[in-house]
């Protein structure tokens, strides 16, 4: 099967699929910032610190192990997940800016931790070989790009993700209405570090040669661009931010030394015309059943109150 | 599961699954909108950054580049055909290195590809220009595996691993140092493989280290390296590090009257330096691939084309690199009489005493160069001015 798929890939232009795996990579980090900035509303701003864990994670079990990929990028997620849930714990209990410091603490102090160790090759960075599967890494991506996106709606749609809206809402409210907030914050906490562990992962094998300095602030900076220029917390809106800034540096590549200039510009626009981001607000479930000509969910129930 | 789940499930699955349908339509369209060969030029990439924090070294290789091109294309071209540079900024960024090497390759569809100035998106490129079997020479990448990654790989750069050890010789030889002091910006991969370069070197040709100290790039306090420096007393300060945070411990070093120069590798090597440094960095070293100062028949000529250029400009290390790249491609495409990459690679491998402005570059067997001489520049002045051109032996 591998061989088919590899010869399909082959019709395609190699530049063009080089971005749209850019796409697909940033499209997984960008769902994994959503579920903890955008859906429980704790501004993190060390989104790129998991995703370097990830990176070396998944690196060094290729290097060292030659696991298979698909068992490689579940290690590498639990991984991340684990440092996140530990990290969460104590820093979640704060809010705010003081949350968004210690996040930018943590991603400086990973970045040290990978400078200094010796299995990471300290400054060097590592070269990664090609990740072991039969499945060509495009394809590899798109389908972590699926999965990423079904599991993150169901949690948008279920008993939980209502409950990380509430904490983004109103924390004591929350409490009040009895959701454990401390917990479900960690919980979103550890599956957002699980997309960018997978993520960096990919990105890893994808790139070849990895480095601690390539996941700095800017980095986070990136992927949180992408989920405020999607809208936060709005799945469509993640994958579109995702793909229009992965992108944007390629497709705007005709204006030479302007396209920083544009790309700039085009953000500060976003924000100016759209605050809540190109697709603030949206989400899959109520599109697709007003399409099919039914009421969104919270429609229904009000309607239904309204009968008697 | 109730209906709402079943529908979600359903509905997201056939979005995903049409958009990535939707890519792959657009996708398996381009090929046919890509430009065809074209027959009339010889097309080269430049891989590089012209605008970000590394742009100071892509935008001289880029100038060094397109004078060759120039020269060559006024003397009528090479195998009957022009030669065009297509440039492509990455701005120092690895994911989008890789996209411009792909760019390059596959819609430009150059025949070689003359970059990364920086040994980190050389290492990104590399692989890509292997499997795609198109001649990548680095003009700027210092650091190890580079070459290793294949048959298609070069660089035209002098490498640490020659220009140390040659270096150390001439110190203890020439200049009786005995105990330096080393200190290494520790989150700089180019800083610590110099270290570690040099470090292996002194301990084979007798130097003693007295200090080794860390720092770290963005750093802007070294008191506390320089007090344990100058317990120490040494002759010479080896930093592996860039020339910003050179330019401030050496105005801490002088602060706290310590007497012993510095000394480092191409790193050091900008106007930046002694803009930021004053008269602190007087007597500062740097050892080099390049010099304009006691050239070479084939240098004098560069250096007079460049200033004419540039108005009175002087050219410096990565356009010279970027030149002598130019011209190492049409050397080798000139004695293979082809310009197909598959073809002139092995005759680039065995490039031997080939005259470049920046020195007489031989190909190992290992696709390695080594260069000589090596420059060893002092401030004087306010000036960068040749202390020293010391051989470096050629096989």
């Amino acid at each position: 099967m591998g061989d088919t798929l590899q010869s399909l890939l082959g019709h395609i232009n190699p530049y063009l699929l080089q971005i749209i795996v850019n796409i697909g990579i940033g499209i997984v980090l960008a769902l994994g910032l959503n579920v903890i900035t955008g859906l429980t509303g704790q501004l993190s701003l060390g989104h790129a610190a998991f995703m370097s864990i990830g990176a070396f994670t998944s690196a060094l079990l290729t290097i060292k192990l030659g696991l298979p990929f698909s068992v490689n990028l579940l290690i590498t997620g639990v991984v991340s997940a684990g440092v996140g849930a530990l990290i969460g714990y104590p820093i979640l209990r704060l809010t705010g800016d003081y949350l968004a410091i210690c996040t930018l603490g943590f991603a400086e102090i990973v970045k040290v931790i990978f400078l200094n160790l010796e299995i990471t090759n300290k400054a060097f960075g590592l070269s990664v070989p090609p990740p072991k599967s039969s499945i060509p890494l495009p394809i590899m991506v798109w389908v972590v790009v699926i999965l990423a996106v079904v599991v993150v709606s169901f949690i948008h749609n279920s008993r939980f993700g209502r409950a990380l809206k509430a904490i983004r809402g109103d924390e004591i409210a929350a409490e009040a209405m009895g959701i454990n907030v401390a917990r479900y914050k960690v919980q979103s906490f550890a599956i957002g570090t699980f997309l960018a562990g997978v993520g960096g992962g990919l990105y890893a094998h994808f790139i070849s040669f990895i480095n601690p300095s390539d996941f700095g602030f800017l980095k986070s900076i990136d992927i949180l661009s992408m989920i405020v220029l999607g809208g936060l917390g709005s799945i469509p809106g993640s994958i579109i931010g995702a793909a229009v800034l992965s992108a944007a540096p390629e497709f705007l590549r005709f204006m030479a030394n302007y396209r920083m200039l544009v790309y700039g510009g085009l953000l500060v626009f976003m924000m100016i015309f759209r605050p809540n981001g190109l697709m603030g607000g949206i989400n899959f479930t109520e599109v697709f059943l007003k399409a099919l000509g039914r009421k969104p969910h919270m429609k229904e129930l009000k309607g239904k109150e309204e009968l008697p | 599961m109730n209906f709402k789940k079943t529908t979600t499930l359903l509905l997201t699955g056939m979005l995903a699954l049409s958009m990535t349908a939707g890519c792959k339509k657009k996708e398996e369209g381009a090929p046919a909108e890509a430009p065809k060969a074209a027959a009339d030029t010889i097309k080269i990439g430049f891989l590089g950054a012209l605008t970000g924090d590394v742009a100071m070294f892509g935008k001289p290789t880029l100038e060094g580049m397109k004078m060759a091109a120039e020269e060559l294309n006024a003397a009528g071209g090479l195998l009957g055909k022009k030669i065009e540079i297509i440039e492509a900024d990455d701005r120092g960024d690895k994911q989008e290195g890789a996209s411009v090497t792909q760019k390059l390759i596959s819609r430009d569809n150059v025949i070689a590809i003359v970059g990364d100035p920086t040994t980190g998106i050389t290492k990104v490129a590399a692989p890509i220009a292997q499997k795609a079997q198109v001649v990548l020479l680095s003009a700027g990448a210092t650091g190890p595996g580079v070459v290793e990654n294949g048959d298609f790989i070069f660089r035209d750069t002098l490498l640490d691993s020659v220009a140390i050890p040659a270096c150390i010789d001439f110190f203890a030889k020439d200049m009786g140092y005995k105990k330096v002091a080393v200190i290494t910006s520790d989150n700089n991969d180019y800083s610590v493989g110099l270290s570690q370069t040099f470090l292996a070197a002194a301990k084979t040709k007798g130097i003693q280290i007295v200090a080794d100290e860390k720092v770290k790039d963005g750093d802007k306090d070294f008191s506390a390296q320089l007090t344990n420096i100058k317990a120490k007393k040494p002759d010479v300060i080896f930093f592996s590090g860039y020339y910003t945070e050179a330019a401030l411990i050496m105005k801490e070093a002088r602060k706290q009257g310590l007497k012993a120069n510095m000394f480092g590798g191409d790193g050091l090597y900008s106007p930046k330096l002694i803009e930021l440094g004053g008269t602190a960095v007087e007597g500062a070293m740097s050892a080099l691939g390049f010099s304009p100062e006691q050239a070479t028949p084939v240098t004098a000529k560069f250096v007079e084309a460049f200033k004419k250029k540039f108005s009175g400009a002087e050219p410096g290390l990565f356009d010279a690199q970027g030149y002598d790249a130019i011209m190492l491609l049409a050397d080798a495409m000139k004695r293979a009489n082809s310009a197909d990459p598959k073809v002139f690679k092995t005759a680039l491998a065995q490039t031997k005493k080939f005259e470049g402005v920046s020195g007489t570059i031989s190909m190992q067997a290992n696709r390695e160069p080594i260069k000589s001489p090596l420059a060893l520049l002092e401030v004087k002045g306010g000036k960068f001015t040749l202390k020293a051109k010391v051989p470096v032996k050629i096989d």
